[in-house]
């Protein structure tokens, strides 16, 4: 009893064991915020990776693909009973443009099939127009698309007003002045697209009426009125709502189509409603240089997403499977002569699968899990393979959505072992800290321990006591620097954005760390090794100051002066 | 230990310390014996080793030759789990420079050797107990009103008081004070010397108490003379 109340005596009485506790306090609020924030990453990578290329995912490596894609999606769901359901997909390259203007960029194209799509990946989850739809399409229904675009402009307005405000007896700095030119820009932008979808029907009947008008000048031989047609329709088709399989959805922070305000809010320029050119080269299948020829069209946007992956969402526009499959050449060949016989099946870039749910396994299980399965598809392909010798000309991977991302997590990983390895040294400084001020206090009490020695008090009591001591220097510089830990990293983003705009540097860069937002989660089981960490840390710390303690003899320690 | 045996045998005492390269021998040969509740005062100059004699009768040092009984048992062969328990049960030590735990408050000091005795849920079983007992002992020696005190709000000779209260808390059968009385004015050593007899008295100790002043050594029953570590008188 008496060691826990020295031990509480020393902690209030002594001012030296807040220094010790202000130094493991700061330890674990840098070991806490750096771990956390990196263990946040690592979960990023890992449940985007999952969302957006599902459990098992199976490729060429060539451009041409695999074909016999669904017979073989039959033989997989068919084969392996975790299996719950898998959409082909199709990657490539392209370029985006903007009608009737010089904006161009390499974006990624992406074929999907909706809303299987949805049923294998967290593609729905993101979506803008169709967000928490269980079956997004690419023809979502009218009322839907103008009442969320009225949202959107409304929000951005409103945003709009605050930007515009100057400040009391004030006027705009330049910087605001630019964004609110952009804002106002992006206003415009999306009231035409609200234009666009309100007016569809009465656009495609223009567009009718001058398509005719200018037939009939073209068999009047009224070339002139013919081409003022032409140049009429161009305009009038720019506004059209383009049919299902003429629209995309793209990834919501392609540059130049959207922008963030500095509080972090996306602003939509071209959006939903609007049109954009899609260019590129047809590789599906092998031909000369000489016969590759790109192509080009126009898509209506109709939506667009949001993976969270800062690096997935600025470069992916989602087409229709069937479109892409068509303009990247890769659809089923027809016999000449016989458009009923197929000569060589239509071809996907890849697979990807979803196992079924498995509630209560844990992270371990779950990836054994996942490996079996795609050992099992791994099995079915190898059997799939020799009934169908075309479906592959190139080696195939059948991978985790982990072994995807090995490279990139592993990465993340290693980075979060050195930080808590540097971490760790600079904790050290913590260990010895302890150590002097359990020291000193020792020196400063060895006539009380005499004192305690001559009342009875065992060597490994009185070494108790300085234990004891360390253990809870450890333990209370723990709980604050927890406390400043956690309330740091969840609010790590408006910090990140509060230190941007008063010091001007942005540390966490959205391009190169793929997130749009720092990772803010706290983990309990990062949180109590920590802690233990730090206790343990307290106790190393007091060992010998409470072995010297112990050992003093008590008639020595009575007569130190 | 034996009711019949004396309450302290000494005999054939040795002790010697090593100060770098000289060899002390402070104690040699020294016996005699103290009876039951008897207070025996052991007077002698400076270095003459009556404060070593005192330690290695409280179990706080080691004997190098010779033999210390408490109530018949060899104190020499006790394992140390039974002289740390002996020195919080048995042993109540009063110094001449008090001693006490300046972070404690005089209550706090007082029921120190109570919470050495007990563990953590044994405190918390016998908590009242103990600090009604401690209260008691603190209004005996006339610190009722000075519990919650800090030992730097007191006098040197309230400061004692509360040593002295420390000593008796566990009722110890051995009362050894190490010159209780040397930090003192004369007036104060006197009451505390009053305080120290009538607070043993009313428990039934056996006093040992060191000293240097001959007119405290008179109010012992016996009195013991050392000079260079040798008993010269009885």
């Amino acid at each position: 009893m008496y060691k826990l109340t020295l031990c509480l005596k020393y902690l209030v009485k002594r001012a030296l064991a807040y220094f010790a506790m202000l130094g493991v306090a700061v330890c674990v609020f840098l070991m806490l915020s750096c771990v956390a924030v990196l263990t946040g990453f690592v979960n990023k990578v890992e449940v985007a990776a999952k969302g957006l290329f599902g459990d098992v995912v199976i490729s060429s490596a060539s451009l041409s693909g695999l074909g016999d894609y669904d017979a073989l999606i039959g033989a997989i769901k068919k084969d392996v009973p975790a299996v719950e359901d898998a959409s082909p997909f199709i990657l490539t390259f392209g370029i985006l443009q903007l009608p009737g203007n010089d904006f161009r960029r390499t974006v990624q194209l992406a074929g999907i099939r909706l809303p299987e799509r949805a049923r294998v990946s967290d593609f729905a989850k993101g979506l803008f127009i169709q967000q928490g739809l269980r079956n997004p399409t690419f023809d979502p229904c009218e009322p839907l698309i103008l009442r969320r675009l009225g949202e959107d402009y409304e929000r951005t307005f409103k945003i709009l007003k605050r930007v515009a405000e100057p400040p009391p007896g004030g006027k705009l700095t330049p910087d605001r002045q630019v964004l609110a030119d952009r804002l106002f820009n992006a206003t415009g932008f999306q009231d035409q697209a609200v234009e666009n979808v309100r007016n569809a029907n009465q656009t495609a009947r223009r567009v009718a009426e001058l398509q005719a008008q200018i037939q009939a000048a073209e068999k009047d031989g009224q070339e002139s009125k013919r081409d003022l047609l032409e140049v009429q329709k161009a305009a009038v088709e720019r506004r059209m709502i383009l049919p299902p399989d003429r629209r995309v959805i793209l990834g919501l922070g392609i540059a130049g189509l959207s922008f963030r305000t500095p509080k972090g809010e996306i602003i939509r320029v071209i959006g939903p409603g609007q049109q954009i050119a899609l260019s590129m080269i047809p590789l599906g299948r092998q031909f000369s240089y000489a016969d590759i020829t790109p192509v080009t069209r126009n898509f209506t946007v109709i939506d667009d997403c949001s993976t969270d992956v800062s690096s997935i969402d600025s470069e992916i526009v989602y087409v229709p499977f069937d479109t892409l499959q068509e303009l990247c050449n890769m659809g089923a060949q027809r016999a000449a002569g016989d458009a009923g016989r197929i000569i060589e099946s239509a071809r996907c870039s890849q697979i990807h699968v979803k196992l079924k749910d498995s509630p209560g396994m844990s992270r371990a299980e779950s990836l054994r899990r996942v490996n079996d399965v795609a050992r099992q598809i791994d099995s079915v392909w190898a059997v799939f393979q020799k009934t169908h010798p075309d479906a592959a000309r190139s080696s195939v991977a059948v991978e985790t959505w982990r072994q995807r991302q090995s490279q990139l997590i592993s990465m993340i990983e290693n980075q979060r072992t050195l930080m808590v390895l540097i971490l760790g040294v600079i904790s050290g400084v913590a260990i010895v800290l302890i150590f002097v001020i359990l020291y000193v206090i020792v020196v400063q009490k060895t006539r009380d321990i005499g004192v305690l020695k001559a009342v009875g008090a065992s060597n490994l009591g009185v070494a108790g006591i300085f234990l004891t001591y360390g253990a809870a220097i450890g333990m209370i510089g723990s709980i604050f620097g927890t406390i400043a830990g956690c309330a740091l990293v969840w609010n790590i983003n408006p910090v990140h954005d509060w230190v941007g705009r008063n010091f001007g540097f942005q540390i966490w860069n959205r391009e190169s760390f793929m997130f749009d937002q720092i990772p803010n989660q706290v983990e309990p089981g990062t949180v109590a090794w920590i802690v233990t960490g730090a206790i343990i840390a307290g106790v190393f710390g007091a060992l010998l100051p409470a072995v010297i303690a112990a050992m003093r003899q008590p008639v020595e320690a009575l007569r130190y002066e | 230990m034996s009711s019949t045996a004396p309450a302290i045998e000494v005999h054939g005492l040795h002790k010697s310390y090593r100060l770098g390269r000289t060899h002390l021998h402070v104690l040699r040969g020294v016996s005699f014996t103290v009876e039951c509740k008897e207070f025996v005062a052991v007077v002698g100059a400076s270095g003459s080793g009556k404060s070593t004699l005192l330690h290695l009768i409280g179990l706080l040092d080691r004997i190098d030759k010779g033999t210390i009984k408490l109530e018949g048992v060899d104190i020499a062969r006790l394992p140390q789990r039974k002289r740390n328990r002996t020195r919080c049960r048995d042993v109540g030590f009063v110094f001449q420079f008090y001693h006490l735990l300046p972070e404690l408050s005089v209550l706090e000091n007082t029921l120190l050797p109570a919470k050495v005795d007990e563990s953590l849920l044994s405190w918390l079983r016998h908590r009242s107990a103990r600090r009604r007992a401690a209260i008691e002992m603190l209004e005996r020696v006339g610190l009722g009103e000075r519990m919650k005190h800090r030992p730097k709000e007191l006098s040197g000779g309230e400061r004692q008081r509360v040593a002295i209260a420390r000593a008796l808390m566990n009722r110890p059968r051995f009362l050894l004070a190490d010159e209780p009385t040397g930090n003192l004015d004369s007036r104060t050593g006197k009451q505390i010397l009053q305080v120290l007899k009538t607070a043993s008295r009313d428990i039934g100790q056996t006093v040992v108490m060191v000293t240097h002043d001959a007119a405290i050594a008179a109010a012992a029953d016996r009195v013991l003379q050392l000079q260079d570590g040798k008993l010269t008188g009885k």
